[in-house]
């Protein structure tokens, strides 16, 4: 699998749900890597980007999710279809 | 009443459950995006008894603690209880979450080692890296890791290990151990309790009465089974009682909270055991989308849900009513119980169908002891009600020098059960200290109104975020050893998140470091340090040297300086 880069605005909304001022976040990183992002608070990540992108993701997609690459890439299938 | 509770024996109990309702759904495993796997009685039993020979096999004898860690899996079921069949004492220990570092792991099971005695540890081979070490330890007790999943277990069976089974088995008397339960925590702070099987049955029968079991009830569950209400509430009355227990994965839950609603809905469950941040969870978190994603759902079955393991809040209940009801969630349905580990589980619950009694407590008569009735909520706390004495368990109210105070007068919450521990294994200075002429002393505050239980706080400095135990001292040790943070100068407590309606962990630290730059580093630093023991911090409060208060012990107060947080004390930096 190539490298996904994260883009700006996921990562920026993904630190701003986590209350983190910044953090080196990687596509193959696991959300479990990241400070703050522990189960509990996994579901308001998710809607966060949700409500960002305008998108809506299925449950069975956000249990699939495996790193952080993986979200950038449903979020970009979602944006991709919208438009 | 459930005869069939009284050979007093957990697998005679299962046994005659296989017997009776052969076809019936003992435990149906639920997977998001999958069909549900469902045990039989007679299935789960059958496959139980398998287990139970190639345990054997393997070398597992009687009285000998096995200590399960294994993901939601359809096989955990049956190894469980083939560890019992067996005639050894199964243990269910959490599954490392990833974040959680190895070194600490095994440091949490090696503590727990030490009192427990473990013999052997059953689990997957993804794992064994992880566990190895502690077996090939020197001062181990632990005898091997089993990977049960792996098992071939259609083999033919030697006739001398099967009635070498049969002998164990007609052996075991009510009162001998059944299982083990660990509290939480990760360095070894835990106590082990064991229940015998008198203890468990009894406490079946006489919580069935509670809130009138029924073999149609069904119970629906993503408790984890390290803890006591899902082991004992979710887990082992169903399957005691004969009745269809329901169970997600914890995680799957946690991350698709509607889950359980599309469990109550397709499965018709009618009971459920919930902490109280999961009903702020699911009523803020799931979405109507996520509802139309299943369907069309009713919730017109779940006849009791029960809200225990965490201080009950009142707003909880509310938001989660006005959230569910147009989805056929009934009035009346939401419960309370007051429930531990050291009394096989519940001592209180409220009446089915009628909803906990609540007060306005006035907050200043709170401070002085005292319970005094507001008409409203001004200057008030609302102090949701745990109801009545299961049957079987007797309470005491307390005062600090272990005298009984009357109705309406805060105290020590002490309680006297047929269904008590025998204490906690190798641990007779902890026993000692919890336990007196018979009294369990649970460390928790409440009092009684008006016939009503009330729990309200911890004599304790225990943090529970999301239903889990957190001792300060595992935080404040590990944070201790963070670059920058002065040692030993550390407190953690919880503070109370009215959104998530659970406590969070908050963490004061002393530091030399004043510059800002540098203690945004610390503060990354001290949350990277909680990740690895699994703990998220919520809050961290820097501040210099010096500025914690000691208590009279010498050691930095939690209380004190809680208070002075949140306070806003003045922090200056030189």
């Amino acid at each position: 699998m190539g490298i996904i880069m994260i883009s700006e605005r996921l990562k920026a909304t993904i630190l701003k749900e986590l209350k983190l001022d910044d953090y080196d976040i990687q596509d193959t990183m696991r959300a479990d890597e990241v400070p703050g992002w522990d189960s509990l608070n996994h579901i308001n990540v998710i809607i966060a980007v949700e409500k960002e992108y305008g998108v809506r993701f299925k449950n069975i997609e956000v249990l699939k999710l495996k790193c952080i690459g993986d979200l950038q890439k449903l979020v970009d299938s979602k944006a991709e279809n919208k438009s | 009443m459930n005869k069939n509770l009284d050979s007093k024996i957990l697998w005679k109990v299962w046994k005659h459950n296989a017997e009776t309702k052969p076809d019936k759904d003992a435990i149906v495993l639920w997977f998001a995006g999958e069909e549900p796997f469902r045990w039989t009685f007679k299935n789960l039993y059958a496959k139980a008894e398998e287990y139970a020979y190639a345990l054997r096999k393997n070398g597992i004898k009687k009285d000998e603690v096995v200590a399960i860690i294994l993901k939601h899996n359809i096989e955990f079921y049956p190894i469980y209880m083939g560890i019992s069949l067996a005639g050894a004492i199964p243990a269910v220990l959490a599954y490392p979450n990833p974040r959680l570092h190895p070194d600490k792991f095994r440091q949490g099971i090696e503590g727990m080692s030490k009192r427990s005695g473990l013999d052997w540890i059953v689990s997957e081979r993804s794992l064994e890296e992880i566990i190895a070490p502690l077996v090939n330890h020197e001062t181990s007790t632990i005898k091997g890791i089993q990977f049960a999943l792996e098992w071939d277990l259609s083999e033919e069976k030697d006739p001398a290990i099967v009635s070498d089974i049969i002998e164990t088995q007609n052996s075991i008397k009510s009162s001998d151990p059944f299982l083990l339960q660990h509290s939480s925590g990760t360095t070894g702070l835990q106590k082990p309790v064991l229940l015998s099987h008198k203890a468990v049955l009894d406490h079946v029968q006489n919580y069935a009465e509670a809130i009138h079991f029924s073999e149609s009830d069904k119970v629906a569950s993503w408790l984890p089974l390290y803890h006591d209400m899902g082991l004992i509430a979710a887990y082992h009355i169903p399957l005691a009682y004969g009745m269809t227990q329901i169970q997600i994965d914890t995680f799957e839950w946690v991350m698709i909270p509607s889950l359980l609603l599309e469990v109550v809905s397709k499965e018709k469950a009618s009971l459920s055991w919930l902490p109280n941040f999961s009903y702020n969870l699911m009523a803020d978190k799931i979405q109507d989308e996520d509802i139309e994603e299943i369907g069309d759902i009713s919730l017109e079955s779940w006849r009791m849900i029960i809200n225990c393991s965490e201080p009950v809040r009142y707003e909880s209940h509310k938001k989660f009513y006005e959230r569910f009801s147009k989805y056929g969630l009934k009035k009346h349905v939401l419960a309370t119980c007051y429930a531990m580990a050291e009394t096989t589980y519940a001592v209180t619950q409220t009446e089915p169908g009628v909803d906990p009694a609540f007060i306005y407590a006035d907050r200043n008569a709170m401070s002085a002891g005292k319970i005094v009735a507001n008409s409203s909520i001004d200057n008030s706390r609302i102090c949701v009600s745990s109801g009545k004495l299961v049957n079987g368990c007797e309470i005491k109210i307390v005062d600090d020098n272990r005298i009984p105070v009357g109705d309406d007068a805060i105290g020590e919450v002490v309680i006297k059960s047929v269904s008590m521990f025998d204490g906690y294994r190798n641990y007779p200075e902890k026993t000692a200290e919890a336990v007196q002429d018979g009294w369990y002393y649970s460390g928790d505050f409440g009092f009684k109104h008006n016939g009503n239980y009330y729990v309200i706080g911890r004599k304790k400095d225990v943090i529970i975020a999301a239903g889990n135990n957190i001792y300060p001292e595992d935080v404040e040790d590990t944070l201790s050893k963070v670059e920058g943070v002065i040692p030993g100068r550390v407190v953690a407590f919880g503070e109370y998140d009215e959104e998530i309606g659970s406590e969070q962990v908050s963490v004061i630290v002393e530091t030399n470091i004043s510059l800002r730059d540098d203690q945004k580093q610390l503060k990354m630093a001290i949350l990277k340090a909680g990740m690895l023991m699994d703990v998220t911090i919520k809050k961290i409060y820097l501040v210099p040297a010096r500025w914690l208060i000691k208590s009279s012990a010498g050691k930095p107060s939690r209380k004190a300086n809680k208070e002075r947080i949140n306070n806003n004390e003045n922090i200056e930096w030189v």
